[in-house]
């Protein structure tokens, strides 16, 4: 019998017997279908989670270098790196000179402070003092007024700019340009405001919690003087190819700058985009995989519920087979049939999963992160349905293959 | 009606057309540490165009024969050819594939396919050989029309009365145009009215140059035959020509 019209006929036939007991098929697919939509949610909600945090460090130019006293990721005990000297605003002018003409180098500090305008007050707000070149290592730059200029940081003026979510949270509906902000105890004159982020990652940083102010004036603002202050170095490479080079040139540039012996590890960090993505796969590399598991367990379930309705099937189609093999249908006839029956019901149930689990997505995409249902999801979740068909159809479908015509026959 | 023994000679030394040779063949089924012994050593030739009624009282072995004789069940002893090709030693695979084509079964219970219609229970046959789609249709339909059913193709099989049961049965049964046709009890089922329309249809289908063998508890059924081939206790106690076949 020719392979492609057995596989055909075998189809019908099993298309046939399901659309007999149509109610049946529906009830066994019930356990695919709730499988399918557990795991292909769980695979949306993990890729809306990594495109949070993507969007969240967005601002964080992937062509950027980080030089910081400790890691963003920390790995093993803190003190390696609290015991670390501080980086000086001296060694960034130093690196500033080496690389001069290639890479833009920004210094600044951080601190937190609470902000006040009249009566309203925020917070624990992170303050950053930096330069004019924040917005070209970052990717943000103001959508009302202006950024700092070079004379700002020159003549250590007052001035401030503020993220979007201190000018709501202070101004409210007014114009906060040209009114003044209280950090800590001192006045600065606010000069703009910065373009809203909008996502933030659970947990990480929130940049239109922000403010920046010239790094000149960060050490009387944040009551410490400025060379004790420990600064962040970000540099800009000339090129996202050129990064790997980069890197290295910039560690052993800074090597010499701080003194250190061949002999000596690094006691500064570098710290990159790369770094935080390497970190975040990790950590939600095992949380998916969990959730993935777990998941896979409800379709496990569903699976053996197919088994069992195909084992059914099979006991009551016993004449039915007899007859078939009476009349020459070989071993490879019947199995297909009953394997085609599974996985028809696996499919259909995988296709109306991924329908419902399309929903979900889209109230996950409407209410919590940007969540979406991938081309690669949608086909793996369609071939997960027939490998589960097939799987769990195989054992009843070989059963029923294997019936002796006599037997099959005699049974009533 | 002319009685004779041993049938084979009676062609006058003419070589007759042998389509199938059993020779000392046995049937044991072994239930626990029961043996059961449905044919203890049956020896047996028909011919081509051949008409053999097989009778004998329940638990003769007349099913088990005819399971033997269309390749349903493999001897556990002695050696069956069919069309001159040793059965014994095949494969389940290449029995379908005997069945398929070299044999037709009509069961005293129909044995159709339920939920399907009569044409898809005549097409069977015809799926299961390999034959296209578009071929199929006009093979089946001719089937369907030789046993009168044409107005009936597309109902459901349980739609139909014993007898039009029967008649779709021995429809399918021809589709493959097989060898041997093995009706057993074919008329078992049914009143003795419409199992005369049956043996109507298997006669005209001998009349054709078809071999049928069926099996029957009734005379007058078997009448219908040329041979009667008596078993008793699993051995055969009489073959007897009832008619010369021309
Ligand atoms: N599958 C089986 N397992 C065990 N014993 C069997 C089996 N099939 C048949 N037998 C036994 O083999 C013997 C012959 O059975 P068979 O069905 O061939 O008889 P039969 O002549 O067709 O009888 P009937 O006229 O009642 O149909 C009986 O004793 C029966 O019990
Ligand atoms: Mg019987």
């Amino acid at each position: 019998m020719k392979l492609y019209l057995d596989i055909s006929e075998s189809f019908k036939i099993a298309l046939g017997a399901i659309v007999a007991n149509k109610s049946r098929g529906a009830l066994t697919a019930l356990g695919i279908i709730i499988g399918i939509v557990a795991v292909i949610t769980t695979m949306t909600a993990a890729n809306g989670l990594k495109n949070t945090f993507r969007q969240t460090f967005a601002s964080v130019g992937s062509d950027v270098i980080y030089v910081s006293k400790r890691p963003w990721v920390q790995m093993g005990p803190g003190f390696r790196f609290r015991n670390r000297k501080d980086i000086s605003l001296a060694a960034s002018d130093a690196l500033q000179q080496k690389l001069l003409g290639r890479g833009v180098v920004n210094p600044s500090i951080g601190g937190n402070k609470n902000v006040k305008y009249q009566s309203k007050i925020l917070e624990n707000i992170n303050i950053s003092g930096t330069t004019e070149k924040q917005i070209i290592v970052s990717d943000m730059v103001p959508s009302i007024g202006r950024f700092l200029m070079p004379f700002d940081i020159e003549y250590k003026k007052s001035v401030a700019v503020i993220g979007s979510e201190i000018a709501d949270g202070l101004y409210g509906n007014s114009d906060p340009i040209g009114k003044y902000i209280k950090i800590g105890r001192n006045k600065f004159l606010v000069i703009g405001v910065m373009e809203k982020q909008g996502t933030s990652f659970f947990g990480g940083p929130n940049f239109d919690r922000q403010i920046y102010i010239p790094i000149s004036t960060f050490g009387k603002t944040l009551g410490h003087n400025g060379g004790r202050a420990n600064v962040n170095i970000a540099i800009k490479a000339p090129s996202q190819e050129s990064m790997a080079d980069f890197e290295f040139e910039v560690i052993g540039e800074m090597r010499k700058i701080r003194g250190l012996k061949p002999s000596e590890d690094d006691d500064f960090s570098i710290n990159k985009l790369d770094t935080l993505l390497d970190a975040y796969n990790n950590m939600m590399g095992a949380v998916v995989l969990v959730g993935l598991i777990i998941t896979s367990i409800s379709l496990f379930v569903g699976g053996v519920g197919v088994m069992n309705i195909m084992f059914v099937s099979v006991t009551e189609r016993t004449k039915e087979i007899g007859i078939r093999k009476a009349i020459g249908a070989k071993k490879r006839s019947i199995l297909l049939q009953f394997l085609f029956e599974s996985s028809i019901i696996c499919l259909f149930g995988g296709i109306v999963g991924l329908s419902i689990a399309a929903l979900l997505t889209k109230v996950i995409n409407d209410m919590l992160m940007p969540a979406s249902l991938s081309p690669s999801i949608i086909i793996s979740a369609l071939v997960i349905s027939i490998v589960v068909g097939v799987v769990s159809g195989f054992v009843p479908a070989y059963r029923g293959a294997k019936l002796d015509p006599i037997e099959a026959l005699r049974y009533e | 009606m002319s009685v004779q023994e041993q049938p084979q000679m009676i062609n006058d030394g003419e070589m007759p057309d042998v389509i199938l040779k059993i020779n000392d063949v046995t049937r044991t089924y072994f239930m626990g540490d029961q043996e059961v012994n449905a044919l203890r050593g049956i020896t047996l030739n028909i011919n081509k165009g051949e008409y053999v009624a097989i009778m004998g009282p329940s638990g003769s072995g007349k099913s088990t024969l005819m399971n033997t004789i269309g390749c349903l069940d493999v001897p556990t002893s002695g050696s069956y050819h069919l069309e001159g090709v040793a059965v014994n030693d095949m494969s389940e695979d290449q029995l379908a594939e005997i069945r398929n084509e070299k044999i037709g079964f009509v069961f005293q219970t129909f044995n159709l396919v339920p939920r399907v219609s009569v044409f898809q229970n005549v097409e069977l046959p015809l799926i299961y050989k390999g034959v296209a789609k578009r071929k199929r249709r006009e093979i089946v339909e001719k089937a369907i029309a030789s046993v009168g059913l044409a107005d009936r193709a597309g109902h459901k099989s349980n739609e139909l009365s014993g007898g039009q049961r029967q008649r779709v049965a021995i429809a399918r049964a021809l589709v493959c145009e097989p060898s041997i046709i093995l009706a057993d009890e074919p008329t078992g089922n049914l009143d003795s009215k419409t199992g005369e329309e049956i043996m109507v249809l298997l006669n005209r289908l001998h009349e054709k140059g078809h071999t049928i063998i069926l099996v029957t508890h009734e005379d007058e059924i078997a009448e219908h035959a040329h041979r009667i081939v008596r078993l008793r206790d699993g051995l055969v106690e009489s073959d007897i020509i009832t008619t010369t076949v021309s």
